[in-house]
């Protein structure tokens, strides 16, 4: 059975019910969850509509189309609603008409949702969510984990389709999209069947609600258990049972209290000496694999107390590394004296000559002036029209008005104006699984050692020469032997030839 | 031998025999090697050992290779335990204590030296011992002819007969040189860690995976074969290009499936790996192993006798002209030359070379398709594409030779193969593109954006931005606007699909309304090292490429004259 998530399976075109990002402008996203109005909403006679600085979009109007669509605004009636909201107050609807259903429209009257008129102007796209859009679209709640840190810790703490991570907290729920997306394996078909999952934690009650509410609506409430617990004192378990876990990511404000409970064995607490292993204990960790960790911590304290307590834990591979990410903009630089004077444009010289042919005009216009000065003496006031504001006029040149302004300059690119420079400290280690002396005796037992042949890896230089030299025996050897063969053939063949010749 | 390839990455929480891993090294290069049963792995100067001693060992466990005991000829090996690998770290910390406030957390490790030791008493304690002694010691400077009195013939020869692993040289070279009560406690602690990296005979065995191949590709082998693509750049592309698990359409479903990725790879197949484990098809994992097995126990059943594995008789196809693709979860590899080089796949033990494969099947043998770029613009001029093999009748191909039969069998098997290829992807509905070429992007955009579902997205790595900078140049606002405006007369009268299709002028040189939101962007992991009032980044990375990542999405312009409200009209008109 496959997931109706629109994260994970998407259909061709949008429907009634889906998730939907609707793109106003660059960098400006609106989530919106589509409906299929069978009435006029909130006095909206188009049903359901969305206002944006760029018009009024009818969700009619973004139902049944491809997804990546381009928008047309309609035209929609916002000023009048308070009072049609009351002439239509009585009217209850059953049909469902669609943006083609213009005949059905029709029969059925004022009653039903009208079909949206589009208007001369205005545009929006409409695009099917992924963790990406979700990102930069969702309601922040707290510290969003972006998309050049989740990829990446993904990527370091190994999770794949079929992978069990542990989260905890949720959060603004950016992580948990993108971690359902790279754990995602088919839905279970049986309860016994261990697929890829999310155990997310959260402990704010608030968030929490907002967040099951989100899961649900985003469909995604079979790969998601969302709990709502405080894992510094209460663990990582689900209903009791081990999650089964085999990567994890703590965006917590001390990951160092929440990390006894990831442990093989029951956490020793301080002053009492260890117990023998009671069965009573179980580990949220998958006992036969090893677990990848992260931690995401906005201070370096954080981070020494993490990794503290994650060395005397005895996990490995302890690291840790800050990701800076940069958007850049590309744009068209414009320098040049011969530009027009339009925004964008920098009218200063592009290059020595031009700077140069400037300097030469203005040594010549003041010679004119001094030379007019003089001849003011004598002459009466002639001082020469053609001059005044040449430089100017030039700047709005005829054939420089011609050229395409997206075509003009030298393209260039800069970072945006805006840098996130920190987000937070990541924190990485490993934790092999246990390997009891049993079942190294296992083991071993099964691969018995003494009977090397080969060696492979490097070999040092005495074991090189001496393999060399054999190699280079058996070549010649095979050399050898191919001579004498070869000569032997030849000789036959002689003796053939000369037995036809003969 | 292929059928013990497979079974080699059967299970991935053991060491599988005849898989491939990787074996870190105490001075972080990374060994890639195939662990051979009843061979010796040489890891040059840190040792040597059976390959046995490792094979159906767990991951990520780290071993200390043991002098060899009396009367073996190999060197037996001990797993390190975490909490003794992290000795040396744990012990700055309870030494530096008086200078850190001290904290619940570190409470509970207190001074003794037995926090720190290792419980067999093999690691030295000179650290700890002098630890408080030499830390106060910290403004002295170190004389200048401080040196190792130990002489390098000395230390060979220490090496050679050295025991515990390499920790007897290195604490009697920290205890020879001249200046070692000079030195502070942290330029000491430096000083053991340079001399441990060397020396110490110690490796971790790591599973191969795509982020540590690519790891070891680029600090250990040729970073130009993968065009200098490092992690946090290869996890963006593949989060950018929506690249997951697509569960398989529903009994019956027709068309384009969701779920198809388009790749062009000139990374030798490290993107088009990266990508095939997001979804899931790149490790055989032991599900899909028993599938084929169930299905040839029922052929077996019909008379052949069970056992001998690798005998199994080869799953025969009925039709020729059946393929073995599967309708989605797949990716689908645009080549330039006739044959893609995906040479990296072959450490996940496929091999896109091998026409005829033996089950159990590699997942990719029935997820990967390619194509080349003739193939996929101009098929008609592709040799095997149009030139379908004549179709005889049975009883004449049961009257041929085996050769000859052989041949006619592969020649309609590799027609029906490439103009399925061919066939599915002209028909598009990709769920996205992910490209990591040298070659110009625009040219790519032409030909592949007509094949991407609405709203697909589009994520393109390049080694260098001004390519990407180009790109996004060819989308740019006014461009786009200038598009709208007045369109270039050669798209005048055309249908939707054709423009989609145009081949591009001076001036538009691709539809600039086919793409949303293009932007670019770069991301870089700035490693630390974390130690006590030692935390710092470190002082040298790998220099080269940054790593650019342009992205958008495919967009569906609507027909007709549309013009934009707000501050584009305004800008529009200024411009």
């Amino acid at each position: 059975m496959a997931s109706s998530s629109p994260f994970l399976n998407p259909s061709a075109r949008s429907r009634p019910g889906d998730l939907a990002i609707v793109l106003l402008a660059r960098d400006s996203y609106q989530p919106i969850t589509l409906e299929q109005s069978t009435g006029a909403v909130d006095g909206y006679v188009e049903g359901k509509v969305l206002n944006t600085r760029f018009g009024s979009f009818p969700h009619s109007t973004f139902l049944d189309v491809p997804w990546g669509s381009q928008i047309r605004a309609s035209h929609v009636d916002t000023g009048s609603r308070g009072r049609k909201r009351k002439l239509e107050a009585s009217g209850e609807d059953t049909s469902t008409p669609g943006a083609d259903d213009e005949a059905k429209d029709s029969e059925a009257g004022s009653q039903l949702t009208r079909k949206a008129a589009s208007a001369p102007s205005g545009f929006v796209h409409i695009l099917k969510p992924s963790p990406e859009l979700w990102t930069s679209a969702l309601p922040h709640r707290t510290q969003v984990v972006y998309t050049p840190d989740y990829s990446y810790i993904l990527s370091r703490i190994r999770a794949r389709p079929g992978t069990r991570i542990i989260e905890a907290g949720a959060g603004s729920g950016s992580f948990t999209h993108a971690s359902v997306r790279a754990v995602y394996n088919g839905l279970p078909q049986k309860p016994e069947d261990k697929k890829g999952k999310v155990f997310s934690f959260e402990f704010n009650e608030d968030r929490y609600h907002k967040m099951q509410d989100e899961i649900v609506e985003h469909k995604l409430a079979d790969m998601v258990h969302l709990t709502h617990r405080d894992v510094y004192g209460e663990g990582f378990l689900v209903e009791g049972k081990s999650p089964e876990a085999t990567a994890i990511f703590l965006d917590l404000p001390a990951p160092w209290k929440a990390l006894k409970h990831i442990s093989r064995r029951r956490p020793q607490t301080d002053g009492e000496t260890p117990k023998p292993d009671d069965g009573n204990w179980i580990s949220p960790l998958d006992p036969k694999k090893s677990v990848h960790i992260c931690t995401f911590s906005p201070c370096i304290e954080q981070v020494m107390r993490t990794v503290t307590e994650l060395r005397r834990l005895g996990w490995v591979d302890v690291d840790m590394v800050e990701v800076a990410h940069k958007r850049i903009n590309v744009l068209r630089e414009k320098v040049g004296l011969n530009l027009p004077n339009k925004k964008g444009c920098n009218l200063t010289p592009a290059n020595v000559t031009e700077s140069i042919d400037r300097l030469k005009e203005i040594n010549e216009k003041t010679k004119d002036f001094n030379n007019a000065q003089k001849e003011k003496d004598g002459d009466a006031m002639a001082v020469d029209p053609k001059d005044s504001g040449k430089a100017n006029r030039q700047g709005n040149g005829k054939e420089e008005e011609d050229e395409k302004p997206w075509a003009q300059g030298r393209v260039v690119h800069r970072p945006e104006g805006e840098l996130k420079t920190h987000t937070s400290y990541l924190v990485f280690a490993v934790l092999p699984r246990e390997w009891s002396e049993e079942d190294e005796a296992a083991a071993s037992a099964r691969w018995p050692c003494g009977k090397e042949t080969k060696t492979i890896g490097s070999v040092d230089k005495a074991a090189r020469k001496q393999a060399k030299r054999e190699m280079h025996q058996m070549y010649e050897m095979e050399k050898g032997r191919k001579r004498q063969k070869r000569s032997a053939g030849e000789k036959q063949a002689i003796g053939e030839d000369t037995q036809t010749s003969t | 031998m292929t059928t013990l390839l497979y079974i080699a990455s059967m299970s991935r929480d053991l060491v599988q025999p005849n898989a491939w891993v990787a074996i870190k090294l105490p001075n972080d290069m990374l060994r890639v090697l195939q662990v051979v049963p009843n061979t010796t792995i040489s890891l040059g100067k840190y040792g040597s050992f059976p390959s046995n001693l490792i094979i159906e060992r767990p991951y990520n466990l780290t071993y200390e290779v043991q002098d060899q005991e009396e009367g073996e000829t190999y060197s037996r090996l001990r797993i390190v335990p975490g909490v003794e690998l992290n000795a040396d770290a744990l012990a700055d910390t309870s030494a530096d204590k008086d200078a850190i406030e001290t904290s619940e957390e570190t409470a509970e490790t207190n001074d003794d030296d037995d926090v720190i030791v290792p419980a067999d008493g093999e690691d030295f304690t000179l650290v700890d011992d002098s630890g408080k002694v030499i830390a106060r010691s910290s403004r002295e400077v170190l004389d200048d002819s401080a040196r190792q009195t130990l002489t390098s013939a000395e230390i060979e020869e220490l090496k050679k007969k050295g025991t515990s692993a390499g920790q007897d040289l290195i604490a009697k070279l920290l205890l020879s040189h001249t200046a070692i009560d000079q030195k502070t406690q942290f330029s000491l602690a430096k000083y053991k860690l340079l001399k441990t990296k060397k020396y110490i005979r110690r490796f971790t065995v790591l599973p191969l995976d795509v982020p540590l191949l690519a790891h070891w590709m680029l600090e250990d082998k040729d970073a130009s074969k993968i065009l200098e693509m490092r992690q946090e750049s290869m996890a963006l592309l593949g989060c950018w290009a929506d690249t997951h698990f697509a569960s398989q359409p529903e009994e019956g479903a027709e068309g384009p499936h969701a779920g198809q990725w388009l790749v062009v790879d000139d990374t030798g197949g490290l993107l088009t790996a990266s990508l095939a484990e997001r979804m899931g098809i790149l490790h055989q994992t032991p599900e899909e192993q028993e599938q084929p097995e169930t299905s040839v126990a029922d052929a077996g059943s019909s008379g052949q006798p069970d056992g001998q594995p690798t005998q199994k008789p080869k799953r025969r196809r009925l039709n020729d002209l059946e393929v073995p693709y599967a309708p989605n979860n797949t990716l689908t590899v645009l080549h330039h030359n006739t044959q893609p080089n995906l040479f990296m796949l072959r450490y996940f033990d496929f091999d896109n070379t091998e026409i005829n494969p033996t089950p159990p099947y590699h997942p990719l043998y029935s997820n990967l398709l390619s194509l080349s770029w003739l193939q996929l613009v101009s098929p008609e001029l592709d040799q095997t594409y149009s030139d379908p093999p004549a179709e005889v009748d049975p009883e004449t191909v049961a009257s041929w030779k085996t050769n000859q039969r052989g041949n006619y069998h592969r020649k309609r098997r590799r027609w029906a193969r490439t103009k399925h290829i061919i066939d599915t992807t002209r028909a598009g509905g990709f769920a996205g593109l992910a490209v990591a070429s040298t070659m110009e992007p625009i040219s790519i955009l032409r030909h592949t954006l007509p094949l991407l579902a609405g709203g697909a997205p589009v994520a393109i790595y390049s080694q260098t931005v001004e390519p990407l900078a180009a790109l996004a140049d060819a989308f740019s606002i006014t461009r786009r606007a200038a598009w709208v405006s007045s369109p270039p007369a050669e798209t005048e009268g055309k249908t939707v699909a054709e423009i989609e299709r145009w081949e591009g002028n001076d001036e538009f040189p691709i539809n600039p309304t086919l793409l949303l939101g293009a932007s670019i962007q770069t991301s870089r992991a700035r490693r630390w090292q974390v130690l006590p009032q030692r935390t710092h980044p470190l002082m040298t990375e790998r220099g080269g490429a940054e790593g650019y990542i342009f992205t958008a999405w495919r967009a569906i312009p609507v027909e007709g004259k549309i013009e934009a409200r707000g501050r584009f009209r305004k800008r529009k008109a200024g411009a």
